[in-house]
């Protein structure tokens, strides 16, 4: 019954976004569920803000002036694998661990040292159909601000 | 609001398909057991409120701030 599905946090698939889309080509990602504190906004592109798609924008195309960065895991926490139960699986219609990409959404500080990661909610996008949820994570070790770097 | 007195053991039915039983009371610890069918999200509020916090003080960071951490990003790889 509890067929939960370990996402692979090496799976480089942050391919959306890169340049020379036209505006009419941005890929659209949207919330099943919005986030919370922002009740109202369902649908974001994402931006690479680097080459290699480390650091990325989730910009809503409902309001121009909201945006979040969002790092995917394996540069900072290589270990990070959140597992989810069978509700997040069907909601987000994943059929393979290997179309999710899992965002950390960061919280920028001055420095890259105060700088936080909420690794208890990561944004899942499956990459196939761009549907997208932040999960709350059944896993009371992990915090809402865990600093980007030790 | 509606308030009803439950002991150990018993429960409250929401809707169709929504149980909450009381499972165990011991001093101020109330544990609660929730049947309710996938499609209905369950969180302890209080988290619902701390990642509603912590997004709204993520949310549209500086074009400063966004750009000094994709430096620092930078520098930081090998």
């Amino acid at each position: 019954m509890s067929t939960s599905v370990m996402i692979d946090p090496t799976t480089d698939s942050a391919q959306q976004g890169q340049e020379g889309t036209t505006v009419d080509e941005i890929p659209v990602i949207e919330l099943v569920n919005p986030m919370p504190g922002f009740p109202e906004r369902r649908r974001f592109t994402l931006v690479r803000l680097d080459d290699d798609g480390t650091l990325c924008a989730l910009r809503s195309l409902e309001d121009p002036d909201l945006r979040f960065l969002v790092t995917t895991p394996v540069a900072f926490f290589p270990d990070y694998a959140p597992v989810v139960g069978d509700d997040v699986v069907d909601e987000l219609g994943i059929t393979d661990a290997a179309q999710v990409l899992v965002l950390l959404v960061l919280t920028a500080g001055a420095t890259l040292a105060e700088t936080t990661a909420n690794l208890l909610a990561p944004v899942l996008v499956n990459t196939v159909t761009r549907q997208a949820s932040q999960v709350i994570l059944d896993d009371t070790s992990l915090s809402v601000a865990t600093p980007l770097v030790a | 609001m509606l308030v009803l007195s439950r002991r150990a053991g018993e429960s409250v039915v929401l809707g169709d398909d929504i149980t909450v039983t009381i499972l165990e009371v011991r001093g101020d610890v109330v544990r609660v057991g929730i049947d309710a069918p996938r499609s209905v999200s369950v969180h302890r509020a209080e988290l619902l409120a701390e990642l509603a916090t912590s997004n709204q003080s993520a949310a549209s960071p500086s074009e400063d701030a966004v750009a000094s951490l994709a430096a620092a990003m930078r520098t930081r790889k090998p």
